[in-house]
């Protein structure tokens, strides 16, 4: 069983041996650190755009730099590839489990009345889940270049990421779009 | 001349820069582009708009500390991994360990707020356990100091720094043998707020009235500090961990915790299943829950000393762990044992001040 499988098993119970602190391993990256403080906001941003969540993103931001601080990646390419990896880490969120959607199901209990500034809230709430279920049945690159292209990074940043040409960028980014607002549409419809 | 592809039209609502003079110059020209453009344009405001999610005041220095402790924590031995199963004995070490804390996952934000005098186990599916919900969601929870756990040079150090007693094992289990290095943790303490607008936006719906006063509660959590002896196993992992911290306790500045507990459990979002048996618990306190997911875990609950206690086994029975309160203190033995060797380790510790 995997460490954060005992996590989930006894929730609460914090790790003696984890919660050593100040003791990151020599073995890491020495740039760790600076690429972290420079890169995390805007790894957690990629992720929370696919997730809709800013807890679960930061979990994906944590999880993001854990891999990639076992690589040797060039500090130069670090943006591209922590943005990269955050969008494919949060979109397997997406495909690996409704885990989310079925807690916000139960959570509502229909004996309570909703207020209006709630019901704002529920329908945000839908909005995004309707959004992560779009997202997460577009073709894996195109979801990726979507998402990179929507949290900020250029074209030709796009292109060095995902190792297309930034022609394609354009392509890739404008299907992913069209996709998007079909399986919106198709969703919507069919509510 | 030909016209731009649908890439081409579509860098050029971006990064109009990038496209070529000849193509900006068509596009400026041909109603067909335009009209093609327009629809591109549509698409990404739509794109867009539907991938907005701020995400404000990111916490870089809570991320590093987290990340630091994520990476202090994977520090294990290649060995760890070729033998499988013994890594997951660095993991039973939590049994002994401490309690709460502001990420903590799920349900067991909710759980310091009882002062432990007793462990008892709850049982909930996978399932019910993913549904529980996190307590940051239903206010602030600040952590307000952290346990800095660290290794000191002998038993005698480990209790000067806790003021606990160590453990001593004459018989050790086969195939566990030496000294053991020891481990000491700090208290570890942090403040939950509740916040009910939070909790309406967290679960989407209005909830109950909460009791007077509760708004302006503030609950302090404390756990340890606390102390563990381990025993290396052959492969480099702990194959044996006896370990002591002092229960978490709670205090409020308002609401009693009782009554803070029978509201919190009362919310939507806790499973039926587990709030009932909460709600069994005794409303003076006294009880540590520990959730077991059902479905790779087995655990029994016995007596050690007298104390009812819990024995966690994994499936298979590689890895075995009890954990049992007494004196305000959780006790806990774990290893790559059977539960018949932690419990009869347990019975025969002794504690010396």
């Amino acid at each position: 069983m995997s460490h954060s499988a005992w996590r989930r098993c006894f929730p609460g119970v914090k790790l003696l041996v984890t919660e050593r602190e100040d003791a990151v391993p020599a073995s890491v990256r020495s740039d760790l650190e600076h690429i972290f403080r420079a890169a995390y906001p805007r790894v957690v941003g990629v992720a929370a755009r696919v997730l809709g969540s800013r807890d679960e993103a930061e979990d994906v931001a944590q999880e993001t730099f854990l891999s990639f601080s076992r690589t040797d990646v060039p500090a130069g390419e670090a943006i591209g590839w922590l943005c990269v990896a955050a969008a494919h880490t949060a979109l397997n969120h997406l495909r690996s489990g409704r885990r989310r959607a079925s807690r916000e199901e139960a959570a509502r209990d229909p004996r309570v009345a909703v207020s209006p500034d709630v019901a704002d809230a529920v329908v945000a709430r839908d909005e995004h889940r309707r959004v992560r279920a779009a997202l997460s049945r577009l073709p894996r690159k195109q979801a990726v270049a979507l998402v990179l292209r929507h949290s900020g990074l250029s074209y030709a940043e796009v292109a060095a990421a995902l190792d297309l040409s930034p022609g394609s960028v354009g392509t890739t980014v404008r299907r992913a779009e069209s996709a998007l607002r079909e399986e919106l549409n198709r969703h919507a419809s069919s509510r | 001349m030909r016209h731009p592809g649908d890439g081409t039209l579509r860098r050029l609502l971006d990064e109009p820069d990038g496209v070529a003079d000849v193509d900006r110059d068509h596009v400026d020209e041909c109603p067909e582009c335009r009209s093609r453009m327009s629809a591109a344009a549509d698409d990404a405001l739509l794109a867009g708009s539907a991938l907005t999610f701020d995400v404000p005041d990111v916490d870089v220095d809570e991320g590093w500390r987290r990340l630091s402790g994520s990476l202090a924590g994977a520090r294990k031995p290649a060995a760890g991994r070729k033998f499988g199963l013994r890594s997951p004995v660095v993991a039973v070490v939590g049994v002994v360990a401490l309690l709460g804390g502001a990420s903590a996952a799920a349900a067991g934000d909710w759980f310091p707020i009882f002062k432990t005098e007793k462990v008892a186990p709850i049982t909930v599916p996978q399932a019910d356990l993913v549904q529980l919900p996190e307590l940051q969601e239903f206010g602030t929870m600040t952590r307000d100091a952290r346990p800095n756990v660290r290794t000191v040079d002998d038993a005698r150090d480990a209790r000067e720094i806790t003021g606990l007693a160590s453990p001593r094992i004459n018989n050790l289990p086969d195939g566990v043998a030496g000294q053991p290095r020891f481990l000491v943790g700090d208290k570890l303490t942090g403040t939950f707020a509740f916040d009910r607008a939070r909790t309406e936006q967290a679960l989407g719906q209005r909830i109950p009235q909460p009791p007077a006063g509760m708004e302006t509660s503030r609950f302090r959590m404390t756990a340890g500090p606390g102390l563990a002896a381990v025993w290396p196993g052959s492969s480099g992992a702990p194959a044996l961990v006896i370990g002591r911290v002092v229960a978490p306790k709670a205090f409020s500045t308002g609401v009693p915790f009782e009554t803070a507990r029978d509201y919190l459990l009362s919310l939507p979002g806790l499973p039926a299943s587990v709030a009932g048996q909460l709600k069994a618990f005794t409303k003076d306190g006294g009880t540590l829950p520990l959730i077991v997911k059902e479905d790779s875990e087995t655990s029994f609950t016995t007596k050690v000393d007298g104390k009812p206690a819990t024995v966690l086994t994994t499936e298979g029975g590689a890895i075995s762990a009890v954990v049992w309160v007494d004196g305000g203190f959780i006790n806990g033995v774990g290893g790559s044992l059977s539960a018949a060797e932690v419990l009869r380790v347990a019975a025969e510790t002794q504690w010396t001040q």
